[in-house]
């Protein structure tokens, strides 16, 4: 990772790499996806959307488990999770140890597909995915690598992010995160086929502009996460205390008592419990 | 410091922030002391001694060393009833769960733990650890907008007095701050600078102190059995203990066995605690391969 590329991460918050899959690679994996259709999963309209005007149309299509087709299908996912130039980079970007932490998940889009409000910002502050820089170094806890199966022109919609948003220290205004109001604050990088992107998830504040484009969307994300980070997929089974501790560690306790015995994980949908304090002192479980 | 011992006061806000470490006087009565110890001696035969030959943490310091190894017990919360009660008291304690809501957020967990350290006088001390610098993202201290993230917190529960002089646990104030290395003659305490400092405890006192701070422990001089029970907390969405869950195939599942060794090596779980075989990645930008 040469200096240019550590200035732009540290100053935007995301970097593109061009041309790291060739033409073979690009349609190796095109293959794949277009022989499992079947697979793909719709979601209702507007839900990425919210209550926000410039982001609404029709639902996302999306499609999981990629590492898991049968061979050769697979090959091209597995290849790109642990592609030189992305260890390249992570090694420096999240530390030696990172890891895969959910996905990879195809995410495709055609004209008319509604887009995803903004979110995550360096404030307020989220300690397992933020961003900091200390002598040199640089660290993020959660980095998305994005890698591009279609070409993203200007215009075309897709991903979009607010540069130098995670070291931002006051919160986003609400136009920016529904993009009604962006404040020319947001910017939608143009990618052709091949590239791979890369964007601290969660420390930077990014979303989905909806598709323009005749040509379906194609991107691919991997969720990689620091070697102490936990964000969701398999964190999210293996919290509850009984399957994370044993259930003989924790037979009895009670719910008060189970609530600190959750295991890690943040994405966890209001699942996990906290314990907050009466005015009498004595403690409760709160959702 | 508190106005209440179930409210984080500004104080001990101004202290920990400063300081790295807080105590909360009192925080058992002593038939709660009683109790804790009571289960302890109960399983006295379970409790182990470190080798100071081949399980010394006094990390070869003249400082440190000792006659012998501090010990250990383990297993508290398992234990079968009655003798589990009071460290499942102690796990969810107001006086705890009012600091760490503040210190590392709602929803914080039990990273590992408990685990009760004794020593008889001539213990060895164990080398300090911990530190701003190198920067250390599952223990990291973080100050914004007016709140406090820490995202590992000991919780050092009392059973036994520390007087002064006493030895036993010792931090380098501040020192969760710093942005320079530590000096070795700092971490073996034969040059300590006149940072370090051995808070005064009573039994029945609880200490928080955070992970990031240079700390460690003296060796112990007092008379009396040195008792202290540790609960090493985390904030909801860190990892240090690697838990049961670790390897890819406890983790993701059957499917991975034919995945190559680079490929696996992304797919363990989340925890710092690896061990030395743990396989991480290294690239070239043209292959990638185990380090």
């Amino acid at each position: 990772m040469n200096a240019s590329e550590r200035y732009f991460w540290d100053l935007a918050g995301y970097v593109i790499l061009r041309n790291v899959l060739n033409p073979g690679q690009i349609a190796a994996a095109n293959e794949a996806i277009d022989l499992h259709l079947d697979r793909m999963r719709t979601a209702d309209d507007n839900l990425g959307a919210g209550d926000s005007h410039a982001l609404r149309g029709t639902g996302r299509p999306t499609m999981h488990d990629l590492l898991q087709l049968e061979r050769p299908y697979c090959e091209p996912f597995r290849e790109m999770l642990v592609h030189p130039a992305v260890v390249l980079r992570l090694n420096v970007m999240c530390g030696t140890g990172f890891r895969l932490d959910h996905g990879p998940l195809l995410i495709s889009g055609f004209k008319g597909t509604e887009g995803l409000t903004m979110h995550g910002a360096g404030e307020p502050h989220r300690p397992h995915v933020a961003y900091h820089h200390q002598n040199d170094g640089t660290y993020c806890g959660g980095v998305t690598v994005s890698w591009q199966l279609a070409d993203v022109n200007p215009g075309d919609g897709g991903f979009v992010c607010v540069p130098g948003s995670h070291k931002a220290r006051y919160p986003m205004p609400t136009g920016v995160r529904t993009c009604d109001d962006d404040m020319g604050t947001v910017v939608q990088p143009a990618m052709r086929a091949g590239d791979v992107l890369f964007f601290m998830d969660g420390a930077q504040t990014h979303g989905t502009r909806p598709w323009q484009s005749e040509r379906p969307r194609r991107s691919v994300l991997y969720k990689y996460a620091s070697r102490s980070s936990v964000r969701g997929g398999p964190a999210r089974e293996l919290a509850p205390p009984e399957i994370y501790w044993g259930e003989e560690l924790v037979d009895g306790m009670t719910p008060e008592q189970r609530a600190v015995m959750f295991g890690p994980c943040s994405n966890h949908g209001g699942e996990i419990p906290f314990l907050a304090l009466n005015d009498d002192g004595t403690v409760h479980v709160e959702r | 410091m508190s106005a209440s011992r179930y409210e984080m006061s500004a104080e001990e806000r101004y202290f920990f922030d400063l300081r790295g470490y807080l105590v909360v006087r009192n925080a058992l009565s002593s038939d709660e002391v009683a109790e804790c110890n009571a289960a302890i001696d109960h399983f006295a035969e379970r409790v182990s001694t470190r080798s100071v030959e081949d399980q010394s943490l006094a990390g070869g310091s003249s400082a440190l060393s000792g006659a012998q190894g501090r010990k250990e017990l383990t297993g508290m919360l398992g234990w079968p009833a009655p003798y589990r009660e009071p460290f499942r008291r102690l796990l969810i304690h107001p006086v705890v769960v009012s600091r760490l809501n503040e210190l590392s957020g709602k929803g914080f967990r039990l990273d590992h733990g408990p685990l009760l350290i004794g020593a008889e006088a001539g213990s060895e001390g164990h080398r300090l650890h911990g530190a701003g610098e190198p920067f250390s993202p599952s223990v990291w201290y973080h100050h914004q907008n007016d709140r406090m993230y820490c995202r590992g917190v000991t919780v050092a529960w009392q059973l036994a007095d520390v007087n002064e002089g006493d030895g036993g646990f010792c931090i380098v104030p501040g020192s969760h701050k710093t942005r320079e290395p530590t000096p070795a003659g700092v971490r073996s305490v034969e040059d300590p600078m006149d940072l370090i400092v051995q808070p005064v405890l009573d039994a029945g006192d609880v200490l928080f102190f955070a992970e990031s701070a240079t700390h460690g422990t003296l060796p112990w001089t007092g008379e009396h059995e040195r008792r202290s029970v540790l609960y090493k907390y985390a904030s909801r969405a860190a990892a240090r203990a690697t838990g049961r869950h670790f390897t890819p195939e406890a983790r993701w599942g059957n499917w991975v066995r034919d995945l190559t060794p680079e490929e696996k090596a992304v797919l363990y779980g989340p925890g710092v605690h690896t061990g030395k075989d743990f396989p991480r990645l290294q690239s070239d930008g043209h292959k990638t391969s185990i380090a």
